[in-house]
This record gives C-alpha cells, structure tokens and sequence, in this order.
C-alpha cells in the first residue's frame, strides 16, 4: 500500500537546513534514516519525509571512543574496522542478532534511537556503553542517553547527528543477553551490561534492560548496589535477583511478567559472569 | 516526482509518488521477479540489490534509489548465461515453488559478493532475511557452497 499521504519526500543538504524543514513543517514531517518504521508505521498526519542520507552523516571514527554518524547503517558499522575491535568486538555481537542483512542493509543507527522500540537490542547496548548522543534543534547539543529520551517524554524530537561511545580503559568489558523466540524474531526480554574494575572492585557498572515490555532503562539501583564491591559468585546471583525486583514487568503477548523477571535474573546473571570471564576473573 | 534510476544496466526517468515503496515501482515497471509476501520486511521475498546491496524493496523508499542502481534477478545474467547463484539453485534442486527464489538468490549474490568463501554457518546466517516455505533450506545452502566454488574458479561474478 502507497502511503498517499506522505506528498513530499525532501532531501536537505546539511543539518540546519534539515532542521528548518521540519520545524516549519511540525508534526506533518518525519525525518528518515533508513525510512523503514517511517514506511511501515506511517500515519496520515505525515505528509513529508525528511532523508537525512544526504548530510554526510554516515561513518565510523575512532575518536579514542567511536563515533558514528546517525545515517551509518548496521552493515556499515559491522564493517567498519574501529566497530568491530571496539571493547572485545561487542557491537558485532549485538548488531548480527539484528533482523538480517536484507534489513541491517536499510537500518540506521539513529532510526533505531529515533523509533525507541521496547525490544531494540541496540537501545540497551548503548546505554551500557555509556553512548552519547549528539543532538541538533536549532542549535547543537550533547546528551547521554537518559537525558534524550528524557526530552522525548516531553515531546521534543530533537535530530540525532552522532552517538558517541567513550573510550574504555583495558579492565573493563561488556555482555548482551537476548531473549527471543526464534534467532530472526524480536526480543521477549534483553540484558545488557558493562563493568569496569579496579583493585579487584567494581568501578564503573552500568545494568540496562529491554524489552520489560517498556523501553529499555538503566538500573541505577543495581548499578549502585554492585559498586565497590567485588564480582563472587554470591554477588552475581544476589544482583541478578535484585535486577528481577528492579524491572517494571508486565504481561504482554509475548511474555508475562514472572518470565520476565526469570529471564532478568537469568540474563544478568550470565552477563556478569561473562564479564569475569572476558576480565580473566575479578579478585 | 521524478527519479534517475540504473535498473539492470538501464538507465530510466522514473515518475514516482513521493511515499511510494521501491517493490511497487519495479514491479510496475514490469520487474515481476520481484515478489512480494509479507510487505513488512519480514521473508525477503521482495529483495533486490540496491547500489550493490541486498535489500527488503517492501521497506525502502522508492525515492531512495534515485541517482542510484537497482539489480533485480532478471538482471543477474550475462549475455544469456544465468548467474553462478542461479546454475547453482537449478543444479541443486534448491527450488520448489519458487516463490522465495528470487530474493534468495539476489540474497546469497550480495553474501558472496563480501564473503566469497562462507561456511554453512555463514551462509545460514546470511540468509536468514530470506524465508522459504518449501525447502527445508538445506539444498538452497548447498546451492550457495556450489556457487561459491564455481565463483572462484573465476566466470561470471555479476
Ligand atoms: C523484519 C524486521 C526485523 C527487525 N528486527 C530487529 C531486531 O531484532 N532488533 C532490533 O534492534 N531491530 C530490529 N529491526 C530494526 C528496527 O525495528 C527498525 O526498523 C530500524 O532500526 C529502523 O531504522 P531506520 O533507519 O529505517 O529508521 P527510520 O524509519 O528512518 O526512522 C525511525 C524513526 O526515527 C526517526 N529518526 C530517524 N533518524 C533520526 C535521526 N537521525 N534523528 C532523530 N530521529 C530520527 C524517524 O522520524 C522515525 O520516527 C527490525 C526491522 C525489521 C523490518
Ligand atoms: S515482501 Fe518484502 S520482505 Fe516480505
Ligand atoms: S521454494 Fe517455495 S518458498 Fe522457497
């Protein structure tokens, strides 16, 4: 079916003027990465679509962190060289969960930020990589990830240009757990999470699930209860069982609340363990 | 609004609705080895090369394939031979209906086109976009081990 309604697809050639059409425009316009949630959830109110393909904002650098522009598909950051050696080749791992060619082909980075779907594996990987977001409505700004959809809440749509990923030092690493009914479908739950030590300790800990069915969040309490402390097996299941508690779990079709608070305590719980793994043990 | 589009090696000025989805344009343009099945991005039924890449036409935008090159599977032969992807699924007997034939194929050209030597994993994994109701796969990933080898010792790479 033709989105009859969509009656102007535009091509701004920079930031600003991309910005320019759709503050005049409002509501009526979307702007695209890839186009594909634009086309296959496309509302009458959207007249005009806004590619942003064109604002040389596909690319991968290594800044000491990553940084990707927002029209980078996820092909195109599973081949990148820096993507692929960053933190112990974690975003190859999650981004080849994603659908499949035929759609990392099409799917960019900041449509994924941009449709905030509850089961995105991609959402809960970046917040625990402490991703941030480089954001342009009217003027440029920076913000982590918390704080973006923070401003979605309250309505704004500010256009997403670059997502940083801070660099890491060597006593860190990071795990993904996804949860889904076959290899191609959708996530009935994900786990992400990073850790980096020092002394033996917990330092930095970030814990994000996805999928609880809402939006994926970061699990500050968790995070706060893990830090400075060590990483023993009695740890692992006494926060695993806490991120259980934590989530804000409901029933849906795909799964009922109990599974997933199992499914968090499960996958939290192999994510940490993985992390001892990657770290050659946490003493 | 008008696009330029390289359809199979022609070049063509294309009238398009702004909204309209890539699948629609090539099959109006009589490109019926595009299928569709789902329309929502889900069998890879409808899939085509678009600047050189596998993709599900069904979720792309018509519009961004403008100054650009579509390959569809009636464009994968060359002056009269099939594609090695192509001998191979006929040698393989890797169709049965049909239906899933051309985006698989377009689906295994683009895989091989960045990894010539897949294993049965990869090849699995690479076409994982492209479902198929009659085959059980497992003649359609020895089709692509075939055509990977028959690649190599050189002939038509597409
Ligand atoms: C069959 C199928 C299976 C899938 N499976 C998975 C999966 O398992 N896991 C997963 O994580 N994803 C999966 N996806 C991908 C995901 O659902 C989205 O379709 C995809 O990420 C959208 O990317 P896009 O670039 O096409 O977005 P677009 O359609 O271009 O944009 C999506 C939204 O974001 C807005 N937007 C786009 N770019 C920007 C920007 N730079 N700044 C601000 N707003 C912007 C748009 O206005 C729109 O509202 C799947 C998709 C399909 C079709
Ligand atoms: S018709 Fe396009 S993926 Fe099914
Ligand atoms: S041969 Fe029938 S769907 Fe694949």
């Amino acid at each position: 079916m033709v989105p009859t309604h969509i009656r102007d697809y535009i091509r701004p050639a920079s930031v600003e003027e991309a910005w320019n059409v759709l503050a005049e425009r409002g509501k009526g316009a979307k702007p695209i990465g890839g186009g594909i949630d634009a086309l296959l959830y496309s509302v009458p109110e959207t007249t005009a679509a806004v590619d942003l393909t064109g604002l040389d904002l596909s690319y991968v650098r290594d800044e000491g962190g990553l940084a990707i522009g927002a029209t980078t598909t996820f092909t195109e950051i599973l081949e990148a060289e820096p993507a692929r050696a960053f933190l112990g080749g974690i975003l190859v791992e999650v981004l080849e969960k994603v659908a499949s060619p035929l759609q990392r082909n099409i799917a960019t980075i900041g449509g994924t930020l941009g449709s905030a779907h509850p089961w995105s594996d991609v959402i809960p990987l970046l917040y625990v990589l402490g991703a941030e977001l480089s954001l342009f409505d009217g003027q440029a700004s920076r913000l982590s990830m918390s704080e973006y959809f923070a401003r979605r809440v309250s309505g704004e749509r500010p256009l997403i240009t670059e997502i940083g990923l801070p660099a890491e030092g060597k006593a860190s690493a990071c795990a993904f757990e996804e949860f889904s009914s076959t290899g191609f479908d959708v996530a009935v739950l994900n786990c992400a999470a990073f850790l980096s030590v020092e002394s033996g300790r917990c330092k930095t800990v970030r814990i994000s699930i996805g999928g609880t069915p809402a939006l994926a969040t970061r699990l500050t309490p968790v995070e706060e209860a893990l830090n400075g402390s060590p990483l023993d097996d009695g740890t692992i299941e006494r926060i695993a069982a806490m991120a259980a508690d934590t989530i804000d779990a409901r029933d849906d079709r795909r799964a009922t609340a109990g599974y997933r608070r199992d499914l968090t305590r499960v996958g939290v719980s192999r994510c940490l363990r993985r992390i001892v793994e990657q770290l050659g043990g946490v003493e | 609004m008008t696009i330029t589009v390289t359809i199979n090696g022609t070049s063509k000025r294309l009238a398009i609705e702004p909204g309209e989805r890539l699948f629609e344009l090539l099959r109006r343009e009589g490109y019926m080895g595009v299928k569709t099945g789902c329309g929502t991005g889900d069998c890879g039924a409808c899939a085509v090369l678009l600047n050189g890449r596998a993709v599900n036409s069904c979720i792309v935008f018509a519009a961004k394939a403008d100054g650009g090159e579509v390959t569809t599977v009636e464009g994968l032969e060359r002056d009269g031979r099939l594609h090695p992807v192509q001998e191979a699924f006929l040698d393989e007997g890797g169709i049965q209906c049909g239906y899933c034939t051309p985006g698989m194929v377009i689906g295994a050209v683009d895989l091989l086109s960045r990894n010539p030597e897949p294993t049965e994993d990869e090849i699995r994994q690479g076409l994982s976009g492209n479902l198929c109701r009659c085959t059980g796969y497992v003649k359609q990933v020895r089709a692509v081990q075939q055509a990977a080898a028959a690649m190599k010792g050189g002939g038509n790479d597409g």
